[in-house]
């Protein structure tokens, strides 16, 4: 029989992975020449992983739909502002 | 299925709710210094894609990475002491202090090369803006640590339980919290140019 807490354990472990995976990742996107397909792409990257640490280290998707609108929120802003910055560059 | 889906996500936010007022607060204080910092490179934009280049990145890479798995560790911690194991929460707790030891000791020599290298707070904006960020989410793993100690040395004590572990969701959540901006301030500082 399997414990409560399994499905937890798997989600936050593939999480972990993929937040290593990603950060490699936008660490050799970083390497390439600098412009706005670059900065979309680690924008990009850098929103899902704040989604997996909200989500699946913070827990948040188990609390009420208020708390995860507001960091979705807060998330969006802030990558939102960056992106309009660049792209004014 | 559905339904179960649906009452697991009317739960309260994990730990103290304080923690949560201070942790927003402390989100919308980082994100108005990212704003700051994009809008500044907007308009200077030669000079902070120059002066990134004097960025040794891999130390921002390890970094990250330490920071996440660090992360990762305290989550462990937290389904540990769901279960009723105090003993493993604190090992769980010491790895993700040990960690977060790393990360200090790589910063500490990133700023020791980032002096060699001249580079200051008066050396030019971007470096401003990366001393200025970098340090003062420095200090926030250092108040994380503390946090974490007191959390792990009260759960080998056995103060927490099954029943009664917000300390350790407390703890935990500001720890995510710090792991979230440095994986923000990664992107902006060291990656994106």
């Amino acid at each position: 029989m399997k414990s409560p807490a399994a499905p937890a354990f798997t989600a936050c472990t593939v999480s972990w992975v993929v937040l290593l995976a990603l950060t490699t990742i936008s660490f050799e996107l970083g390497a390439g020449a600098p412009g706005r397909a670059l900065t979309a792409a680690v924008l990009a990257l850098t929103l899902i992983k704040g989604h997996l640490v909200v989500s699946h280290f913070m827990g948040l998707r188990r609390v009420r739909l208020r708390w995860r609108i507001a960091m979705a929120a807060y998330l969006a802003a802030v990558g939102g502002v960056i992106a309009l910055a660049y792209s004014i560059t | 299925m559905n339904a179960e889906a649906s009452v697991i996500r009317t739960q309260p936010l994990p730990g103290d709710f304080a923690i949560w007022i201070f942790i927003f607060a402390e989100l919308t204080v980082f994100g108005v210094l990212f704003a700051a910092y994009a809008f500044a490179r907007s308009a200077h934009a030669d000079l902070f894609n120059a002066a990134q280049l004097g960025l040794n990145r891999v130390y921002g890479l390890a970094n990250t990475l330490i920071l996440v798995t660090s992360s990762y560790f305290v989550v462990r911690a937290t389904q540990s002491i769901k279960a009723g194991r105090s003993t493993a929460c604190g090992h769980w707790l010491v790895g993700a202090l040990g960690l977060g030891g790393c990360f200090l000791a790589v910063k500490l020599a990133e700023f020791h090369q980032d002096l060699a290298q001249g580079i200051s707070l008066s050396a030019n904006l971007f470096d401003m803006f990366y001393l200025s960020l970098t340090f003062f989410h420095f200090m926030h793993v250092v108040m994380g640590m503390a946090i974490l100690a007191v959390v792990a040395h009260k759960a080998y004590a056995g103060r927490y339980s099954v029943a009664d572990h917000t300390g350790v969701e407390t703890g935990a959540s500001y720890w995510h919290m710090v792991d979230l901006v440095w994986i923000i301030l990664f992107a902006l500082v060291y990656v994106i140019h």
